[in-house]
């Protein structure tokens, strides 16, 4: 049970960054590497509102908005002018990788390599029945489902949402209807830029944070979104939460020197027997994405 | 002139892993995260049977290239199935897979190089012999640049006697239009498992020099890090004809170096150095998509 609940908290913070990595993914089909230098820089910018001797109320917005401000900073001055250039997907995933290696650099450069922490001392912990949970935690699981939930109720019920469903689904057809798709590109990149940035504030307040552990979670979560699949939504939440669960277990019955090895068989194996993930339909693979 | 002599080697090595990563970003098309794994499987091959068998420089080598050959397989049958974003993604398991076997396949306790404890993972193998062949042995800094230099050379005579045979051509028809390729008969399958086979072969001949020269492997050789410095390199300098990856290998070693003139402390002088590669890479696909001297733009 423990091994579960540990899962399933895991679980949804992955889950959360993989949503906010198919935000932008799924309505530009831009493999958005950047996100993992955003993801490790919000930390950085809470610690350091925290060592200017602003509050938490104070210091986790300002966090966020940074990471706002840096994923519209990615579309509005890398990936909006390659695409009026008709530049090529492998040209958007380079670039994005370039942008990934400025940021993670320029944080090494500013604050060092070492691994920092935002709360200092033993957690809190409470019980129950057979399952203990430290606040820490608790604090992950509430933020990340209270977040998932919130998007997903945008998503469906308000008019921008149903626009952004629309660009998602075929953007052409979209744009010959009148909507300006470059406006609703630039929201899909703020949004994907506050679900990371929520994501590694929970996760850094848990496990602490450095300059590298974005590239490495970013992939974590692309994992979850090709084995959820990547048509909807709904699919990175299951593939986030079956991976959650997987490692989880994998610390218990081998080691944790292995989690990277089972997470990425878990995905070849995925890749092979049902590329279109947990939720997706079957399509040609010429017509796959 | 040892200092130079050095560089020389290190260029060296970074040509061979250039010119092999150059068959498979810009003869096929695809784009490979796993290349620093293969550098250190040729690395850990050699210095495995070095070290414990006592074998000698040609033979180690040999078998370093046939490994890495074999487990190209790894990449190669893939490809025949996937492309795009989604090679890049199987690439990156072969990556992962094959840092954590590095890493993870010893047991405290028990002498390296035996089958419990193979690479002594996160310590590394140290004192691996210097290269000789027969009686000549390659102990000093000039013979070991001369024999990289050999090394190196013949591996791009290689690469450009391969490239630009009908062999060559057909991977460039592939990488443009596979169905067509198909269409008009060819063993487009068969290509695939060659190219993958004779890059990967290639650049564990790299690690090997690499390792020979160093006398020292740990897995951060294959980490992903590496995999990602040498993609950057070749699409700086440019992928899909022979003067490109060259030219990429020159400004990887040409920026270490002119930052050795700028008084900043050396942690800094990496970061910036990286800085330098991620500005290239995201202004390149703004001005000159191709690289700085390549023919081919990555779709």
């Amino acid at each position: 049970m423990q091994i579960l609940a540990n899962g399933i908290i895991s679980g949804f913070t992955i889950a959360l960054l993989a949503v906010a990595f198919s935000v932008v993914f799924l309505p530009t089909r831009i493999f958005h590497i950047a996100l993992g230098g955003i993801y490790a820089a919000v930390p950085y910018a809470a610690w350091a509102c925290l060592q200017g001797g602003l509050t938490w109320y104070a210091a986790v917005p300002a966090a966020i908005l940074v990471a706002v401000l840096l994923s519209l900073a990615t579309e509005y001055l890398n990936h909006a002018p390659l695409e009026r250039k008709g530049a090529s997907s492998g040209a958007h995933l380079i670039a994005s990788l370039g942008l990934y290696i400025m940021i993670v650099q320029v944080i090494a450069l500013i604050w060092g390599s070492q691994t920092k922490v935002l709360r200092i001392g033993l957690d809190q912990v409470f019980t129950f029945e057979d399952v203990i949970i430290t606040r820490a935690q608790g604090i992950a699981a509430a933020v990340s489902v209270g977040t998932l939930v919130l998007f997903y109720v945008w998503l469906r019920f308000s008019n921008l949402g149903l626009q952004f469903r629309a660009l998602a689904d075929n953007p052409k057809e979209l744009a010959l209807r009148g909507y300006n798709i470059r406006r609703l590109r630039l929201l899909a990149f703020g949004v994907s830029g506050l679900l990371a940035a929520i994501g590694a504030l929970v996760v850094a307040y848990d496990v602490g944070f450095d300059p590298y552990g974005g590239l490495i979670a970013l992939l974590l979560a692309v994992v979850a979104v090709i084995i959820g699949g990547r048509q909807s939504f709904l699919g990175p939440v299951l593939g986030g939460l079956l991976l959650g669960v997987v490692r989880s277990e994998v610390v218990w019955f081998l080691s944790a020197r292995w989690q990277e090895a089972v997470t990425f068989l878990l995905l070849a194996l995925f890749l092979f027997v049902r590329p279109y993930g947990l939720v997706g339909r079957k399509v040609r693979l010429e017509a796959e994405v | 002139m040892n200092y130079l002599l050095h560089l020389l080697i290190y260029l060296d090595v970074y040509i061979i892993v250039a010119l092999s990563l150059n068959m498979i970003v810009g003869y096929s098309g695809l784009l490979t995260l796993a290349h620093a794994g293969y550098f250190a499987v040729g690395s850990y091959t050699y210095a495995l049977v070095s070290l414990t068998l006592g074998w000698g420089f040609l033979p180690a080598l040999g078998l370093g290239i046939g490994v890495a050959a074999l487990l190209s397989l790894a990449l190669s049958l893939p490809s025949w199935r996937f492309g795009g974003d989604f090679f890049v993604m199987i690439s990156l398991a072969v990556q992962v897979l094959l840092y954590s076997l590095f890493y993870n396949w010893s047991s405290p306790g028990v002498e390296p190089g035996t089958w419990s404890n193979l690479t002594n993972g996160p310590y590394g193998l140290a004192g691996i012999p210097k290269p000789a062949i027969s009686t000549i042995k390659f102990d000093s800094i000039g013979n070991m640049a001369v024999l990289a230099t050999v090394l190196a050379s013949g591996c791009a005579l290689l690469s450009w006697l391969l490239l630009n045979s009908p062999w060559g051509r057909l991977l460039k028809a592939i990488r443009d239009d596979e169905l067509a390729a198909r269409g008009l008969g060819k063993e487009v399958r068969l290509a695939k498992v060659q190219v993958f086979a004779i890059a990967c072969g290639m650049v564990a001949v790299g690690g090997a020099i690499y390792a020979s020269y160093v006398t020292y492997i740990d897995p951060s050789t294959a980490s992903l890090d590496e995999s990602i410095l040498m993609l950057s390199f070749v699409l700086v300098g440019g992928v899909g004809n022979f003067r490109g990856p060259i030219i990429g290998a020159l400004v990887l070693l040409a920026i270490p170096e002119a930052l050795r003139f700028v008084e900043i402390s050396s942690t800094a002088a990496a970061h910036i150095r990286l800085l330098a590669y991620g500005l290239l890479l995201v202004s390149l696909m703004h001005i000159r998509p191709q690289g700085i001297a390549g023919e081919y733009r990555v779709e």
